[in-house]
């Protein structure tokens, strides 16, 4: 897929979000996208998953199956999680079957029969992130999908993306988390200034967003928190959202 | 693209949302039929059923386009590109048909004589336009293109006036001429020249489909 001089405003007249942006992506390719809020990263991800037609340029060689889940995923939808995937399947015109083998590998097999508006926010990040995956994607574009889930998730979801780039799959993440830090092979496009660049996956090793990043580096300290098990898991997602750096001892927290 | 639409006509029957234009249409009905339909005045009564319906149809089509969350759209988007437009049309069209077969229903109830198979057809055609110019102010009037629930209603029921005034009008090709459809049907003149005006009635939903389609492009 190949992004040429791309350029992007939501309103004529209004800024430019984006501008001559040039990016290449090859099969197999998974893409970090990084960047300020208000950046332009989910602008870029709806772009690459045609979700926005670009004013000026062109993104060209789009892979035909398109998957993507939204940072929050709709729950006011009258359906079961069950019957809403398997809508979604009947969509994509693909069996069924994958509803439950997704469920299963997402660890949300046993809330099929919930409603959805009756779901916690991280089981209605895994159906966004189920419906993403129905049909093998050719570019799977995944706003911010490690947000709200539980360990057993976090680990699985960076070798379902590995899975989807061996079979010759684009991924493109944006992930304020860092949790594909490290991921082999990841590229990272840094987005600012109506910018997109590919950097150093080691450029941007910390946060984008952390004020303290744009200055000198303050002196760290290590601060002890103590919490209900039960809120554990979402108290350490808000700190690693505001650029902190967590560690958590597994065994003790309740997900 | 079938699926899309059989799930959108889901979500928004499955919603309270769908009551509420088969409210409003049962009680427009209990008003318009409370009386007999005489004899003679069967194809007068389509074409002022056919007219009188499009708001109702227009505010089904945009309560069945907005029932869908915008980061839904934006899924069924990647799942069947830019026919996602079409399947929501589709939907809503299909949707006011019914709303069309139950008020056609209760206006034969109350016929007092048996209409000719003509004024039928040409009855069911000014429905089947209504259906259309309906879902087309309803499109043009749902979130992806006028943000705000209150502009947006205030757009639907102005957009419907215009459409009236305007076929009240001295130039009455600039809209969907729904005042001459009740003139000439009462008038026993519509049989004679309905498939000009069928075609003159169905020129301006084309127009407000593809305007539709247009800003959809960066309205997603």
């Amino acid at each position: 897929m190949r992004v040429s001089n791309l350029s992007f405003r939501y309103r004529r007249g209004g800024p430019w979000v984006l501008s001559n942006v040039d990016l290449d992506f090859a099969p197999g390719d998974v893409t970090e996208i990084v960047g300020r809020n208000g950046a332009g990263k989910s602008t870029l991800l709806r772009l690459l998953a045609g979700l926005l037609t670009p004013l000026d340029g062109t993104i060209s060689s789009r892979p035909h199956v398109v998957g993507y889940a939204p940072e929050r995923f709709p729950t006011e939808q009258p359906f079961t999680v069950a019957g809403y995937l398997r809508h979604m399947a009947g969509v994509r015109r693909t069996d069924p079957r994958q509803v439950e083998a997704w469920a299963e590998r997402l660890g949300m097999d046993h809330l099929l029969g919930h409603r959805l508006p009756d779901l916690s926010k991280g089981t209605a990040h895994k159906v966004g992130l189920a419906q993403a995956l129905l049909g093998g994607p050719g570019l799977l574009v995944l706003d911010e999908p490690f947000a709200g889930l539980d360990t057993a998730t976090r680990s699985e979801l960076p070798v379902i993306i590995g899975e989807v780039a061996e079979r010759g799959g684009l991924v493109v993440v944006s992930d304020h988390q860092g949790d594909l830090r490290g991921f082999p092979g990841l590229r990272r496009v840094e987005v600012g200034g109506t910018a997109a660049r590919e950097v150093d996956p080691d450029e941007v090793a910390a946060d984008p967003d952390d004020p303290a990043d744009a200055g000198p580096r303050e002196a760290l300290t290590v601060l002890e928190v103590t919490v209900a098990a039960s809120r554990a898991g979402e108290l350490a997602d808000r700190l690693r959202r505001e650029g902190h750096m967590v560690r958590t001892p597994e065994a003790e927290v309740a997900e | 693209m079938i699926a899309l639409t059989r799930f959108r006509i889901a979500a928004y029957v499955r919603s309270h949302r769908a009551f509420q234009p088969l409210i409003g249409l049962l009680v427009l009905l209990a008003i318009l039929y409370g009386t007999p339909i005489p004899a003679g005045a069967e194809l007068g009564t389509m074409a002022d059923s056919a007219a009188i319906l499009i708001p109702i149809f227009a505010w089904a089509a945009r309560g069945l386009l907005d029932n869908e969350p915008d980061e839904q759209r934006m899924i069924s988007i990647t799942a069947v590109g830019r026919r996602e437009a079409v399947t929501g049309i589709a939907a809503a069209w299909i949707f006011n048909a019914g709303l069309a077969a139950i008020s056609f229903a209760v206006l034969t109830l109350r016929l007092s004589a048996r209409p000719e198979v003509a004024e039928v057809l040409a009855g069911v055609g000014l429905h089947l336009i209504a259906i259309l110019a309906g879902t087309t102010l309803g499109a043009l009037t749902s979130r992806p293109i006028l943000g705000s629930p209150a502009t947006s209603t205030l757009a639907l029921l102005l957009g419907y006036l215009a459409v009236l005034l305007l076929s009240l009008s001295g130039q009455p090709w600039l809209t969907v001429p729904l005042m001459m459809w009740m003139r000439e049907a009462h008038h026993g003149e519509l049989l004679a020249h309905f498939p000009a005006l069928a075609a003159w009635s169905l020129l301006w939903p084309l127009i407000g489909l593809a305007a539709y389609a247009r800003l959809r492009r960066t309205r997603p």
